[in-house]
């Protein structure tokens, strides 16, 4: 031990009065609007699209006058895809006087950080998809997607008329979300008939699947539903195509997405996917005006995440503004079993309802990537 | 009875000082610098244990995040079952202790690197056990809803109690972390970490002692565990993955190994830091990670060395023998 101990604690001291420093004035003629997402880590794909998705949306909202006649402000704050940071942040977004968190879209957060919104009766409106987080009785959880509880079976049909499957195989990740998809895609087919021939689970950022492929292969399953994030479904698909895997990749809403799309090149070609949303609907006039302008601003195609963050924010205002004051119960009343028509609600760009759990239902698409883009196949009806 | 020398008084009005300063630095915060300061305690905590491990007696381990799992499982199961965090702490600590011990036997056969790879292969199995044993554990959904301390009076429920709840455990871990570095048990470790060979020699049981490093460097893991499962309220395997036993690593480094006030600045370093650059928005982690690159750089001996050795050079006074004055390396 040397001399300098009392050297060593003001060290200390002042490493801890700095966080003490911390802490902002707010305005009382705006709102504010909490972006908590994955601007970093591997989420940043998804999350750094639902920002500017959201984003977009405010500078629409603003434009139309504010929420409540006031601006709209949205302070950003990255998770760095840490469940415990992402609990910290919305923590710091309540703190900071935000009505609304928009974020988080890994579920794993999700789970961790809706506990400190709901005590604190604030509003969230998440892009996660795993089942679980609708079921824990939280009445400010609202999905701007359906869970995957919902999107998986809407892809039942698929598999068993379009494709007249009799066995198949499933490849996902094995996280939250992958886990949550796989078990529901599992029971739908025990239902419909179909034998699971080969289940390949993966790990997240996972980045050789050699392994998987060649076992899905050896399986010669009818077609595959391959529920992966962004970066491993685009890995995924590589192998794929250098493996030549012979049979229909089907996925949910990640498997066909712009990002997958550019990581995975020309692999890509031929996959199918369910999307709740997606940004190729440009028969819907909301999605074509919505994709224009996220274009114009951020000079790249829009991801499902993107009109995922848009919707949250405009569904925000929709609601406040109905509520007609910010008030975290009186929104949740409101919320639990609404339905906005795109008539009336242009910007919710789809009929859209949530129920009393806080799940959302809304059309949605089959989609094929073809040619380095996604088109749309079919529609699939609300369920 | 030895009196107090001027150093000694020095020392006892900064820790005093600076425990004020604890107690008083969360008053009239918001929540969420609260939980920040929070997370700083119970992680300094685990870095304790890793010191101990690594900084005191030389062995590098990368699995200090699985006995955190380890304690956080334990406690989260036990007080969704009704018991009191009391009474789950025990266990806790005890199968942290033992789980530490049947590691550390066979794994201290070997060291350096080769002990950080099969501590490293540790923390990736109690990762895939925690993930793949969804009976127990709820694999990758975690669990959730974990009360906090209630001791009648006083409730832990609101992030104040619970912040100084934490500061009050904190506080008992480093005073025993004190005893033990001061007593034969520390004196041995530290003869160990210098020259195992001489230690040897001088009849130091090298194998048992390192055992006993290991094993207790697990229990301040599986402390810091046991209050992240109150502090979270929700665990899953992905918090305890070798990412986090590689950051309880750098706060014992840029800390100051082997320093007994390293872990703090170390921790304050990697939880605090970030959070204060983030100011700078888009360009906080790039910041943070060329600091951490800088201090690693200038000051390998950590953060704490930095006084002593600028003090040594403006103002000579006494020579200090450099092996001892220094932490221990990373070699």
């Amino acid at each position: 031990m040397t001399r300098s101990h009392r050297y060593r604690s003001l060290l200390l001291a002042v490493s801890i009065a700095v966080p003490a420093a911390l802490g902002t004035a707010q305005a009382a003629d705006t709102v504010k609007l909490g972006l908590v997402a994955e601007l970093s880590g591997a989420g940043a794909p998804a999350g750094t699209n639902w920002r500017d998705g959201a984003k977009l949306a405010v500078a629409e909202v603003n434009a139309a006058g504010g929420i409540l006649g006031k601006k709209v402000e949205m302070p950003e704050y990255d998770t760095q895809t840490d469940p415990q940071v992402s609990r910290a942040l919305v923590q710091k977004a309540i703190d900071e006087g935000v009505i609304a968190i928009i974020g988080t879209v890994y579920s794993g957060s999700t789970m961790v950080n809706m506990l400190v919104a709901k005590q604190n009766s604030i509003p969230q409106f998440v892009g996660s998809e795993a089942p679980a987080i609708v079921e824990k009785g939280n009445p400010f959880v609202y999905r701007t997607s359906s869970g995957a509880q919902k999107g998986v079976p809407a892809l039942t049909p698929y598999f068993k008329d379009t494709l007249k499957a009799k066995k198949v195989g499933v490849a996902w990740v094995n996280n939250e979300f992958g886990k949550g998809g796989r078990n529901v895609f599992i029971a739908e087919m025990k239902k419909a008939g179909i034998d699971v021939v080969v289940d390949a689970a993966s790990e997240q950022a996972q980045t050789d699947y050699a392994a998987d492929v060649a076992k899905i292969k050896s399986a010669n399953p009818d077609a595959v539903f391959v529920y992966m994030n962004q970066e491993e479904s685009a890995r995924f698909l590589i192998e794929a195509k250098k493996q030549a895997l012979p049979m229909p990749l089907v996925g949910e809403v990640t498997l066909t997405e712009a990002k997958v799309i550019e990581l995975a090149g020309n692999a890509a070609d031929g996959a199918i996917a369910h999307v709740g949303v997606t940004a190729t609907a440009t028969e819907v006039p909301g999605i074509a005006a919505f994709a224009k302008s996220f274009e114009d601003t951020f000079k790249r195609k829009p991801t499902h995440d993107a009109i995922k963050g848009y919707v949250g924010v405009w569904a925000t205002k929709y609601v406040t503004d109905k509520v007609g004051k910010v008030d975290g119960e009186a929104f949740a009343k409101t919320m639990h079993g609404l339905c906005l028509k795109a008539a009336d609600h242009p910007k919710i760009l789809l009929d859209t309802c949530w129920d009393d759990r806080g799940e959302m239902s809304r059309p949605s698409f089959m989609v094929q990537v073809k040619g380095g883009s996604p088109v749309v196949i079919g529609t699939v009806p609300a369920n | 009875m030895r009196g107090l020398s001027v150093r000694d008084v020095w020392r006892s009005v900064a820790i005093a000082l600076l425990l004020v300063a604890a107690i008083l630095l969360p008053i009239g915060q918001k929540n969420y610098i609260i939980y920040v300061l929070t997370s700083w305690l119970i992680f300094t905590i685990a870095a304790m244990g890793l010191n101990l491990t690594l900084g005191y007696a030389g062995q590098i381990s990368l699995a200090q995040a699985s006995f955190m799992a380890i304690g956080a499982y334990v406690t989260a199961l036990l007080t969704l079952a009704g018991w009191h965090w009391l009474a789950a702490l025990p266990p806790a600590l005890i199968i942290s202790f033992v789980v530490g011990l049947i590691l550390g036997y066979p794994a201290l056969r070997v060291k350096g690197h080769f002990l950080a790879f099969v501590t490293l292969a540790f923390n990736t199995l109690v990762f895939l056990v925690l993930r793949n044993e969804d009976w127990l554990t709820g694999g990758t959904y975690g669990l959730s809803g974990m009360p906090r301390p209630d001791f009648g009076l006083f409730s832990t429920d609101k992030h104040l109690p619970f912040y100084y709840f934490t500061l009050g455990i904190t506080v008992i871990a480093a005073l025993a972390l004190w005893g033990i570095v001061r007593s034969p048990w520390g004196r041995a470790f530290k003869a160990l970490r210098e020259n195992p060979v001489r230690a040897e020699s001088l009849g130091v049981d090298t194998r048992r002692v390192t055992l006993l490093a290991f094993a207790i460097g697990s229990v301040y893991g599986g402390l810091a565990g046991a209050l992240i499962t109150p502090l979270v309220q929700f665990i899953e395997p992905g918090s305890f993955g070798l990412a986090h036993s590689l950051r309880i690593l750098l706060m014992v480094v840029v800390g100051g190994a082997g320093y007994f006030f390293g872990p703090f600045i170390g921790a304050a370093v990697v939880i605090l830091l970030p959070e204060v650059l983030r100011f700078t928005e888009g360009y906080y982690l790039i910041i943070y990670s060329a600091l951490v690159i800088v201090m690693l750089v200038f000051v390998p001996s950590g953060l704490i060395g930095v006084w002593g050795r600028l003090k040594a050079k403006v103002w000579p006074k006494q020579q200090v023998r450099t092996d001892m004055a220094e932490g221990a390396g990373l070699q």
